[in-house]
């Protein structure tokens, strides 16, 4: 199986290289034949990284521990579905699956893109293929999951296979971590496409407004992939580092942070150029930056030059991607830099207060938080290099820096939306403003008078009244226009409103799911936390909550050992359940782990942890917290999802321009055909 | 106007919380736990180390530390201290405002007030009714127009709205 994963790897960066050539020559002599050679080789390129990704799961299903990377990450009494988990485990192992769903990306957009954007497609190919070459390249060269593991005999060097592995890190055993790495890999591979899209264009001179629609879909899914990894990954952290949070403001985290808010900015400012044709130098500045920051965020993850508690995968691979990002950010910024002329604004603008310059000012918040959270993140290794001292930067850092960032760009989410292009008048900035400042005001005022006293929590909440208040009101003019002009009922007005403009409509609701999530993170202010130490019938009071052990029983499945406790749960005297956190020793790697054991409700999470046993007393040592709103933080990560889903869907306006666009467009090929 | 007024006046209220702290003059573990790092390798505060206590014996031992200075009626500052002088500054959470520290706290804000800056000359850059650009860009020809749409129409690739 090595032999046929190694065949495979080789075969696909052979195919790649060819794939680089073949586009760029078919593109540049305009031969069809040439062309579609370069589209196979992408096709080929996915068939075979597919056949070592198979290769490789076949070894980790069948135990086969003559494969050093099987050895290390997997052992034989791991469940089948942590199996499939192994793939992503290591370095080697999910460089080559990085590496596979590039290929995905690749043959997608060749097969979406066979009649569409013929001239751009050729050296589309060429960059994904040349971005491929590199990811195969270091797979099968520098981290190759296919070594086999030896001895050194007196016959000579012969096979070895140890009798079990090393096992899945602990940590790694979830059940969310089967699903957020794919996700969070899915995002930052899927940038790809834009960029490729994007040099494309500027090598083709193709500037215009059709790139940039062609792309919007294939950043949403990405942006949403990436969004929903980091959102399982914070669910994850929940769920098992046992510190009664869901984001620490680590340099993993932080990294797959950056590129979903230049992300962001990128789908908001591509809206100015098809409206407007402005911002063209900017949107390339901002597929550039998040191509590059998906990379760098790779190569932090990895590379080692940070510490994370995420960093399950490091080598010396660094060099390489340092390489790597040196030589895209060159190549990139040359060819924008050479096309400038090319990429002139159309259009003026007409006013300070307009949907144009809110969607500026939005573009500045992101970059700033982009800026600020990147410059927290290196600043260690910049203060290594400059004054040889090591120092943290943590949570305490990011909060002071990022979170009124993060109030900014909350009131703009609301805002932005009600400003009209070209030009907002003073009389509809008070039609549209007044309710939802008037119903924050009131909010803001039954907060404070409640005893809400944190002012950023205070802050978060006023502005998340303001702004859903903002989209709400949206919905109903839109609604109620409709159910006076054709008689609608009013939900099925709503419905049509949203499907006639799913974009903005999908939007909108991308917008109340982040009113939902800043309205989770204004409840880890109030958090409650309290320790104690149990035994068989203690009790342990936390604020409204009685939690009573009933029993402490130990037990052994084939992978791990455990124990846990049970406790039953009251508030205000009603019986409210039983949970049961445990603690788990893991026999392969020889690790423990605290299982938590979470009751949510809307209002609040009651956290507990078994967080092991006091030496001196026998008794186990509990951890409880109360954790106000956090349901809301994955309700409104769920609604940003829907929402992305629903903008990604083509309304009937749109659907009825892809029409004449393609009428055109073979018009066209049918005209350079005679 | 009044709208630009209102901006001016969140961003400012924004800045002034950015700059301040609530100083707690009566320091708690809680308080200090999360400015202080555990050095345990865990790479996390000293209130989200994942090892619990009773198997990590540096967490144990700086929540010890902490006890025993607060009953001792150290500030938080000089507890700060303390532990910066046991472990070297790395311990801290966040760098110290001072030396080239002070860097890391004032960039994001400078690049924050920069990004405005740009973004405002940008603006009134594209408000500017550019002479150049209205001279330099020939209208085109009303006959060609007229040309180019009947032979669209002819062709049936229609006209673009």
């Amino acid at each position: 199986m090595n032999q046929v994963g190694n065949v495979g790897l080789i075969a696909a960066l052979a195919f790649a290289v060819y794939g680089i050539v073949a586009g760029a020559v078919g593109g540049k002599l305009r031969s069809l034949r040439v062309v579609r050679s370069a589209e196979r080789s992408a096709l080929a390129f996915f068939v075979l990284i597919t056949l070592a990704v198979v290769a490789l799961e076949a070894q980790i299903m069948s135990n086969d521990f003559h494969n050093a990377y099987v050895a290390a990450h997997s052992n034989r009494d791991l469940p089948t579905y942590y199996k499939f988990a192994v793939l992503w485990a290591g370095q080697e192992g999910s460089l080559l699956f990085w590496t596979w769903l590039l290929s995905i990306y690749g043959g997608a957009a060749v097969l979406l893109n066979r009649r569409k954007n013929r001239q751009l497609i050729p050296y589309v190919v060429a960059i994904l293929m040349a971005t491929g070459t590199f990811f195969a390249g270091i797979t099968f060269f520098v981290a190759n999951p296919f070594s086999e593991l030896s001895v050194v005999t007196a016959a000579g060097t012969q096979p070895f296979a140890p009798v079990d592995g090393n096992g899945l890190n602990p940590l790694l055993q979830y059940h969310s971590m089967v699903i957020h790495p794919p996700m969070l890999y899915l995002g930052y591979v899927g940038f790809v496409v834009p960029f490729a899209f994007a040099m494309a264009a500027l090598i083709t001179r193709q500037l215009g407004d059709n790139w940039i629609r062609t792309t919007r879909r294939w950043t949403m899914v990405p942006w949403m992939f990436l969004g929903v990894g980091i959102l399982l990954g914070g669910r994850w952290a929940y769920s098992v580092l046992g510190w009664g949070g869901y984001w620490g403001w680590d340099p993993v985290e932080n990294a797959s942070l950056l590129p979903w808010l230049s992300g962001t900015a990128f789908l908001h400012s591509v809206m100015i150029q098809e409206k407007r044709g402005m911002l063209k130098v900017w949107n390339i500045v901002l597929v550039i930056t998040t191509f590059f920051l998906c990379i760098f965020g790779t190569f932090l993850t990895r590379s080692g030059i940070v510490s994370s508690v995420h960093a399950f995968a490091q080598s010396n691979i660094g060099p390489v991607f340092a390489v790597f990002l040196g030589i895209l950010l060159f190549f990139s910024v040359s060819l924008l830099f050479l096309r400038l002329e090319y990429l002139k604004s159309e259009n003026k603008l007409d006013s300070m207060v307009s949907r144009e310059s809110g969607f500026l000012f939005n573009n500045w918040i992101l970059l700033a938080a982009v800026f600020a959270v990147l410059w927290g993140t290196i600043f260690p290794v910049i203060s290594k290099a400059v004054q040889d001292v090591t120092v943290t930067v943590g949570a305490p850092y990011f909060n002071r820096v990022a979170i009124p960032i993060g109030l900014l760009l909350l009131f703009l989410t609301g805002a932005g939306p009600l400003l009209a292009w070209r030009k907002t008048s003073f009389q509809s900035l008070k039609r549209n403003f007044t309710l939802p400042l008037a119903v924050a005001v009131v909010v803001g005022a039954i907060l404070f008078f409640s005893g809400v006293r944190h002012f950023y929590a205070w802050m978060s909440l006023f502005l998340s009244a303001f702004v859903a208040v903002c989209i709400l009101q949206e919905f109903y003019k839109g609604a109620r226009t409709r159910q006076q002009t054709g008689g609608e009922h009013f939900l099925q007005a709503i419905y049509n409103l949203t499907m006639f403009n799913t974009r903005r409509y999908g939007g909108y609701v991308i917008h109340l799911g982040m009113v939902l999530l800043f309205v989770g993170f204004a409840g880890q202010a109030f958090q409650t936390e309290k320790k104690g130490l149990m035994q068989q019938g203690d009790e342990l009071r936390v604020k409204d909550y009685v939690l009573r052990c009933r029993s402490i029983e130990t037990g052994d499945t084939p992978n791990y050992a455990f124990q846990r406790l049970t406790l039953d749960v009251s508030k205000d005297g009603r019986a409210l359940g039983t949970l049961e956190p445990d603690r788990r020793f893991f026999k392969a790697s020889q690790q423990p782990t605290s299982r938590v054991a979470i009751r949510s409700a809307l209002s609040e999470d009651l956290y507990t942890v078994l967080a092991g046993q006091d030496p001196d007393t026998n008794k186990a040592i509990v951890e409880v917290f109360v954790n106000p709103l956090v349901a809301w933080v994955w309700i409104g990560g769920f609604v940003v999802f829907l929402g992305t889903l629903l903008a990604m869907v083509p309304s009937r306006v749109e659907r009825q321009m892809a029409e004449i666009r393609q009428a055109q467009e073979e018009a066209v090929r049918a005209h350079d055909a005679i | 106007m009044r709208f630009r007024s209102t901006t001016t006046l969140l961003f400012a209220v924004l800045l002034t919380a950015t700059a301040t702290r609530a100083d707690d003059a009566r320091p708690t573990v809680e308080s200090i736990s999360e400015r202080v790092m555990c050095i345990c390798g865990c790479v996390a505060t000293l209130n989200h180390c994942p090892h619990p206590e009773s198997e990590c014996s540096m967490r144990a031992e700086m929540t010890k530390l902490i006890k025993t200075q607060i009953a001792g009626g150290k500030t938080e500052e000089a507890i700060l201290q303390d532990f910066v002088e046991r472990y070297g500054v790395k311990v801290l959470a966040a760098p110290p405002g001072k030396g080239f520290n002070l860097a890391a706290w004032v960039l994001p804000g400078l690049g924050l007030i920069l990004g405005l800056a740009c973004v405002m000359v940008i603006v009134r850059r594209w408000r500017q009714p550019s002479a150049v650009t209205a001279s330099a860009t020939p209208r085109p020809d009303p006959k060609v127009l007229a040309a180019v749409e009947e032979e669209m129409k002819r062709s049936g690739l229609g006209i673009r709205d």
